[in-house]
């Protein structure tokens, strides 16, 4: 019997995970419980620089209702069989749709796509876990609601579900997207069905328009967490401004990043500028605009002179700000001012509208991002070093000038130790910073996948030691992240987990809880 | 006002007030409806291949007369960078549709 599937679950029997599948196959039907190779095959691909069969399911199931939702969690507590929930799977450089640990069943809600409310009047939108950014932004110029969305960069593939369930973010205004969210629903491992905040409440029409319901907050413990399965989930939604500015910052020394983010941060806290500021590395950019092997070709990170060569090639600044401003033009010509004023200050700014780099893919791309449109350009990064390796590497900090250039240092010197390239970004949000490095390596190449998974771990541990939290990561790195956020933090989610799901049948792992 | 629902949502809705009988929610409430189904090969490529193999970030594929088998293959497991799409995602009969519009002769559209 141990033949008949890829993998089984951790400490499960094979005669007893076969009596699971046949009580899946009861609840869901034969075709939507798949269990062979060739159907578990786009569940295995990761990005990730470890071997595929330590994140191998050994079954998918497909589900489409909350009620066979309860009738799964049933079975998973009868038989021990753990489950990892996905949504559209599509959390690249994170873990893709593949489960934490080798064997767990992946529990598949993108099949559950239905556009449940969409309110012009309150702006808020009530959706399943499977609908894609694509799906909404279609339905929303199909009614002309006249409302944006805002999504990370892999947009029409992913979704705010999934996204926000990780605390993701995206580039409009409401970028940052858990702070936008507004009520769910939760199957429970015991089965129950809880609507958080204003959604326990019969008769209650202010599921989607007040967060915080009565007694303590929920929501914040169904993000990044196992405690259970979101299976609907309210957020707001920005109306379409009557006008949008999209603008590029280039500067032209690496060093000149201290004075960008002091620039920015009081532009941001006083909501001059409303959307999180990216400050691109020319690295981040070159993708969208050049090929690596024409600079530099053999082993080894990428030197400064042939960064300097891309950024001349291809009109780049070493660092690159993208921002926006939004509302009337009247609004967005008085905060132009003050913007221009701000930069101009140094003379080292070279400030570029849509007026003079409408035609740049780069400035194009993110102007698409920062007004909610579908783009996967900045995928562009995977051409970089090509074999399909990418981490992204997130620590956070606060938002000064200071913090900069010690983060690029240490970082750029633990990547080079690696023979890899500083594909790295700052985004400023509203008191925070993310350094947001994407970790690109041939996964094709053993060497290399070794290098980058050691150099992955490195960062991590470099990073904390010095006060740098990780705000999201990979399935390979979970625990040693949840690590470092010390024995206590670690202690209270074990105990909600046991409280809230004693079999521990719910993606065990995620987020180092178990 | 305009509010935009879908049918079943407005009558689940109601139909769940009247079962509610504790501030416990069950499944009753589930609505019926149908989820997003694709169209044909040309939404499909147009909704996420085209992101991609459109825009220089992946190689062009259409009008190349590539054997549908192939393209199947690469849609569910992935290649190199690309993502996998899995059977929740693009269906078999969608793939088949999806495979056909891609591997066309130009002339042939």
């Amino acid at each position: 019997m141990t033949n008949k599937y890829i993998a089984l679950p951790k400490g499960v029997s094979a005669e007893n995970f076969d009596a699971a599948i046949r009580a899946f196959r009861k609840v869901l039907g034969d075709a939507s419980v798949l269990t062979s190779a060739e159907q578990l095959a786009p569940y295995i691909k990761t990005m990730m620089p470890v071997p595929d069969a330590d994140h191998t399911p050994s079954a998918a199931l497909l589900a489409t209702t909350v009620e066979q939702i309860q009738k799964i969690v049933a079975i998973c507590n009868q038989y021990k069989v753990p489950v990892w929930m996905i949504s559209t799977g599509k959390n690249l450089g994170y873990g893709s749709a593949a489960p934490a640990e080798r064997g767990q069943v992946v529990l598949d809600l993108k099949r559950m796509n239905r556009i449940l409310e969409v309110d012009k009047d309150l702006a808020f939108a009530l959706v399943e876990p499977g609908v894609t950014y694509q799906q909404l932004y279609d339905y929303i110029k199909e009614h002309k609601l006249g409302l944006w969305l805002s999504m990370p960069a892999p947009s029409a593939i992913a979704g705010p579900v999934g996204n926000t369930l990780d605390r993701g973010v995206g580039y409009t205004p409401y970028g940052e997207h858990f702070l936008f969210a507004c009520g769910m629903e939760v199957v429970l491992a015991n089965g129950e069905i809880l609507r958080t905040g204003m959604g326990s409440m019969p008769n209650s029409n202010t599921w989607q328009v007040f967060k915080w319901g009565y007694g303590p907050y929920l929501d914040g413990i169904f993000t990044q967490s196992n405690y259970g399965i979101v299976t609907k989930f309210g957020f707001w939604l920005m109306p379409e401004p009557p006008a949008f500015k999209p603008f590029v910052i280039q500067y032209q020394h690496e060093e000149d990043i201290v004075e960008i983010v002091e620039t920015i941060r009081p532009l941001r806290i006083s909501g001059v500028i409303p959307n999180a500021v990216v400050i691109a590395h020319a690295l981040y950019e070159a993708p969208v605009k050049a090929k690596r092997s024409d600079y530099v070709s053999g082993p080894g990170s990428i030197p400064d002179e042939a960064v300097y060569r891309i950024m001349k090639d291809h009109k780049l600044g070493i660092w690159n700000v993208y921002a926006a401003l939004y509302g009337t033009q009247e609004q967005i010509d008085v905060n132009w001012k003050i913007v221009t004023q701000a930069f101009g200050q140094s003379g080292k700014a070279k400030i570029l509208t849509e007026q003079e780099a409408a035609d740049d893919p780069a400035f194009a791309y993110r102007a698409k991002l920062m007004r909610g449109d579908m783009t996967l350009t900045e995928f562009s990064l995977y051409n970089w070093r090509g074999g399909g390796g990418s981490m992204w590497f997130a620590p956070v900090s606060q938002a000064r000038g200071s913090e900069t250039l010690k983060q690029m240092a240490l970082t750029k010197q633990i990547l080079a130790k690696y023979g890899l390239d500083y594909s790295g970004e700052f985004i400023v949000g509203m008191r925070d910073m993310h350094h947001i490095v994407d970790v690109l390596y041939d996964k094709t190449d053993p060497e290399q996948t070794k290098a980058a998974y050691q150099c992955f771990d490195e960062l991590l541990t470099e990073f904390s030691a010095r006060g740098y939290g990780t705000y999201r990561v990979n399935t390979a790195f979970m625990d040693k992240v949840a690590e470092t956020y010390g024995p206590v933090q670690r202690n209270v989610h074990k105990t909600l987990k046991k409280a809230l799901d004693p079999n521990g049948i719910i993606a065990p792992g995620k987020s180092g809880i178990r | 006002m305009k509010k935009i629902k879908l049918e079943n949502w407005v009558s689940g809705c109601i139909f769940a007030i009247f079962l509610t009988i504790s501030n416990t929610w069950s499944a009753q409430d589930e609505k019926t409806a149908p989820g997003f189904v694709w169209k044909d090969g040309a939404e499909i490529y147009a909704k996420i291949c085209a992101y991609c193999h459109e825009a220089q970030v992946g190689p062009q594929i259409r009008h190349r007369e590539l054997p549908a088998a192939y393209i199947r293959a690469v849609v569910r497991t992935g290649n190199r960078a690309m993502p996998a799409f899995r059977a929740s995602e693009i269906d078999d009969e969608s793939l088949v549709k999806l495979a056909d519009f891609i591997s066309k002769k130009e002339t042939q559209h």
